[in-house]
């Protein structure tokens, strides 16, 4: 069965702000094995990995130095550089704050690598988004796929005429030189004839208009909605007063 | 204007920027409910322009300088040019005046994810309810013959069926005027036949229907009346007896296209010499397919199993294409291969040069396998025109788009000698400095062929050439390809055009059902 995609984001959402707010390892980790195997389930698994490395990597590594080597409060002493203290204390405090933000992240990924954006779309027009702002919302969600295909395009037009590609990242990212000012000129164009299709196809009119897709939302799932921003509100609120006392 | 106008248009000038000399002059014209109007023209002579200021695809004020008025149903806006002038409202404008722009894929809103929802794009902005627009949707798409194709992505269709689908688009809000530009371009034979017999139903319903041509199609000849436009201005109009009785008005660059289906010869054949018989026994093949089969995986439903579950019915194996396609191609010899719109075509042509690669079987290119190799390299003997010519065009000016990659093949020098060379024999001289993506229609294609043509690859592999052309285009395009046949390549070319395929080549093929076969 599948999930309206706005409950999905409630849930993706609420337990990046629950994990956040609740610092507590156990269940950052449970919070990240959990979104790996949602991500595996959904087949996602693979095209999720480099996207979560290229964003968690470097905040992990750069979490690790910055309490790993320099937390003021560590006792334990592991190793000593000059003002550079190793303490079990920074570790353990940066684990932590890794497995956070870790289980933060990979929950929205797995939001935003399993939604159907065209679903999101019709989901948020049902919902009274119209006009330019709706344009702007679907065009950012369609906006990687979109430049995708039109590098792509471009890439074999030059390779059609002689721009010989070897396989691999690194050839690709050389390659990448040649096309990235076709592309942007590109983008431009679509950008100037898709204006002229959309207003006369309607699209900035201000009218009721209704959704050719059909997106279930069932009562159970407004509810959940509401229960999962409740307690998102709910752990910020406890946090807060924690943080008070 | 007579009452009786729902459309009309009185256009003293119309330039696109301030101080630019006039693309449209003195051009009057108005349509009728229920009328077929076929505005013919050659290449360049402003249709285009024509065609998307009376949709209000081209609001006079941002999009140009117009002098003189547009009418609609009754209400007349005049225009002087000036900052004070009425503004069109495109989403009104549109909702009665549809529009098939001349590329297909620029009515597409790109927002919407599969062809039933780019049917219903329009439907949804005017607040049509779902039952109504589930049933236009599926009315229009028995029209057109997308059935089939209702859940695939827009960016998946074939030419043929990108133009199928615009067309859908337009009609589907049953406006009260329709106006197509080049609606025959890249059809095949069935969809020639469905877009004449969808105009029945729409004119008896009162639609008044404008189609802007450089070619006089067959279904053209039943029209109320014909206008020439030539140079950016009205030069005749009449009933097509009228024209065709006097031949002097219709301009050289009107093709007389597919009237006569079969073995039509070109007058323009008979100017050149003769090709010289190759000896095609004797040497080696420049290029070779041994059953090549293809498919396209759905990318979309691999590793997404929860969209099965949704019911969205697309097929989980990948779509089959080409079966088993052989082909053995000889030096000079040129080869043409039609076949029904999405028969699989231009994915044939896309892996001559490796561009895709046969899921079985091989390619071989002067006898040696490309499969190792990359497109880059295969590329310097095989040329490929695609069907689209802005899929093929990315630079800035018509010069450097020609000059691309020659320099480091060929050194400056001949790069340069080339290029002026290749722009030459496709008659664009003159247009070195322009911009590729403002050049019309037919300009772009004959870019995009010297773009192939400068490279002297040995296999030519030519994706519809003869769409956008009119008749000097044409002239261009076959000279190009006897030339280059004469001087040993070989040249397989995609058309639709069977009279002019039989005018051309050498053999003529058929792909169809995923095999290629002899016509
Ligand atoms: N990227 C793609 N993904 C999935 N299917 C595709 C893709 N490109 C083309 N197809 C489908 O493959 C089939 C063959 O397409 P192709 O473009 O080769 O047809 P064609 O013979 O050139 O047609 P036309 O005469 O309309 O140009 C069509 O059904 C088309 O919809
Ligand atoms: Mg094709």
């Amino acid at each position: 069965m599948r999930l309206h995609p706005l409950t999905s984001l409630a849930a993706a959402g609420s337990t990046a702000v629950i994990t956040t707010a609740a610092a507590y390892l156990p269940l950052s980790l449970a919070v990240i094995a959990a979104a790996a195997g949602l991500a595996a389930w959904a087949g996602t698994f693979r095209r999720l990995l480099p996207a979560a490395a290229a964003i968690l990597v470097p905040l992990c590594l750069s979490l690790l130095v910055l309490h790993g080597l320099f937390f003021p409060e560590g006792i334990t002493v592991l190793g000593e550089w000059g003002p550079a203290r190793v303490t079990s204390e920074g570790l353990s405090f940066a684990v932590q704050r890794a497995a956070q933000l870790s289980a933060a992240v990979l929950a929205l990924l797995v939001f935003s690598f399993s939604v159907s954006v065209p679903d999101l779309v019709a989901a948020l027009s049902a919902k009274g988004v119209h006009g330019r702002f709706a344009f702007v919302l679907a065009s950012t969600l369609t906006l990687l796929p979109a430049i995708t295909s039109r590098l792509e395009r471009i890439r074999q037009a030059q390779e059609a005429r002689g721009l010989v590609i070897r396989r691999g990242i690194l050839a690709r990212a050389a390659a990448f030189r040649l096309q990235a000012v076709p592309l942007v000129s590109v983008l431009v164009e679509d950008a100037a004839t898709r204006a002229a299709a959309l207003d006369a196809r309607g699209f900035g009119s201000t009218g009721p208009r209704t959704s050719y897709r059909e997106v279930p939302d069932r009562p159970w799932e407004q509810m959940l909605r509401i229960v999962l921003l409740l307690a998102a509100a709910a752990a910020v609120a406890a946090r807060l007063l924690q943080a008070g006392t | 204007m007579e009452s009786n106008t729902v459309l009309g248009a009185g256009i003293r000038s119309f330039a696109f920027h301030e101080d630019d000399a006039p693309v449209l002059r003195d051009v009057h014209l108005s349509f009728e409910p229920g009328t077929l109007t076929a505005i013919l023209g050659p290449s360049g002579s402003g249709k285009t322009t024509l065609g998307r200021l009376l949709a209000g695809w081209l609001p006079p004020g941002p999009g140009g300088r117009l002098q003189g008025c547009l009418s609609l149903s009754g209400t007349t806006l005049q225009f002087q040019g000036a900052a004070d002038d009425p503004r069109i409202n495109p989403a009104q404008w549109g909702r009665r005046v549809g529009f098939v722009p001349q590329d297909a894929s620029a009515i597409l809103s790109t927002v919407r994810a599969i062809v039933a929802e780019e049917l219903a794009f329009g439907l949804e902005n005017a607040g049509t309810d779902r039952p109504a627009m589930k049933a236009a949707v599926e009315r229009t798409a028995v029209l057109l013959g997308l059935r089939g194709l209702l859940d695939r992505h827009p960016d998946t269709l074939s030419g043929g069926q990108l133009r199928r689908l615009a067309i859908g688009c337009a009609v589907i809000a049953e406006p009260d005027v329709l106006i197509m530009d080049e609606p025959f371009a890249s059809l095949d034979a069935a969809g020639t036949d469905e877009l004449t017999h969808l105009l029945g139903p729409l004119l008896r319903r009162g639609t008044a229907v404008v189609i802007l041509s450089q070619a006089v199609e067959e279904t053209l000849l039943a029209a109320e009346r014909w206008m020439v436009l030539d140079g950016g201005t009205l030069t005749a109009s009449g009933t097509p007896a009228e024209l065709c009785a006097s031949p002097g008005l219709l301009p050289a660059g009107i093709r007389r296209a597919r009237i006569n289906r079969l073995g039509t010869h070109r007058d323009f054949r008979a100017k050149l010499k003769p090709k010289p018989s190759h000896p095609a026994q004797a040497s080696a093949p420049v290029l070779e397919l041994r059953d090549v089969a293809f498919g396209y995986t759905d990318k979309a439903a691999k590793g997404r199993k929860a969209r099965a579950a949704t019911g969205g019915s697309a097929g989980d194996g990948p779509q089959q294409v080409l079966r088993g396609v052989d082909l053995e191609l000889m030096p000079g010899e040129i080869v043409a291969v039609t076949g029904p719109n999405g028969a699989g075509k231009s994915t044939f042509l896309r892996h001559l040069n490796g561009l895709l690669r046969p899921t079985s079987g091989t390619v071989l290119v002067h006898g040696e396998d490309i499969s190792r190799r990359p497109v880059g390299e295969v590329a310097a003997a095989v040329g490929l025109l695609f069907q689209h010519p802005r899929h093929q065009l990315f630079e800035r000016t018509a010069a450097r788009e020609v000059r691309f990659g020659l320099d480091r093949r060929f050194g400056g020098s001949e790069a340069a000698a080339r290029t002026g060379a290749a722009l030459a024999d496709v008659g664009l001289s003159a247009h070195e400095d322009a911009h590729p993506a403002e050049l019309p229609a037919s300009r772009q294609r004959l870019l995009a062929l010297a773009t192939v043509l400068a490279r002297r690859p040995a296999v030519l592999a030519l994706d519809e050439p003869t769409v956008a052309l009119d008749g000097d285009g044409l002239s261009l395009l076959d000279a190009a390809v006897r030339n280059a046949a004469a001087a040993g390549a070989a040249v397989v070319l995609v058309t639709h055009d069977v009279p002019y395929a039989r005018s051309v080549a050498d053999r003529l093929l058929t792909l169809d059902g995923g095999r290629l076969a002899p016509l």
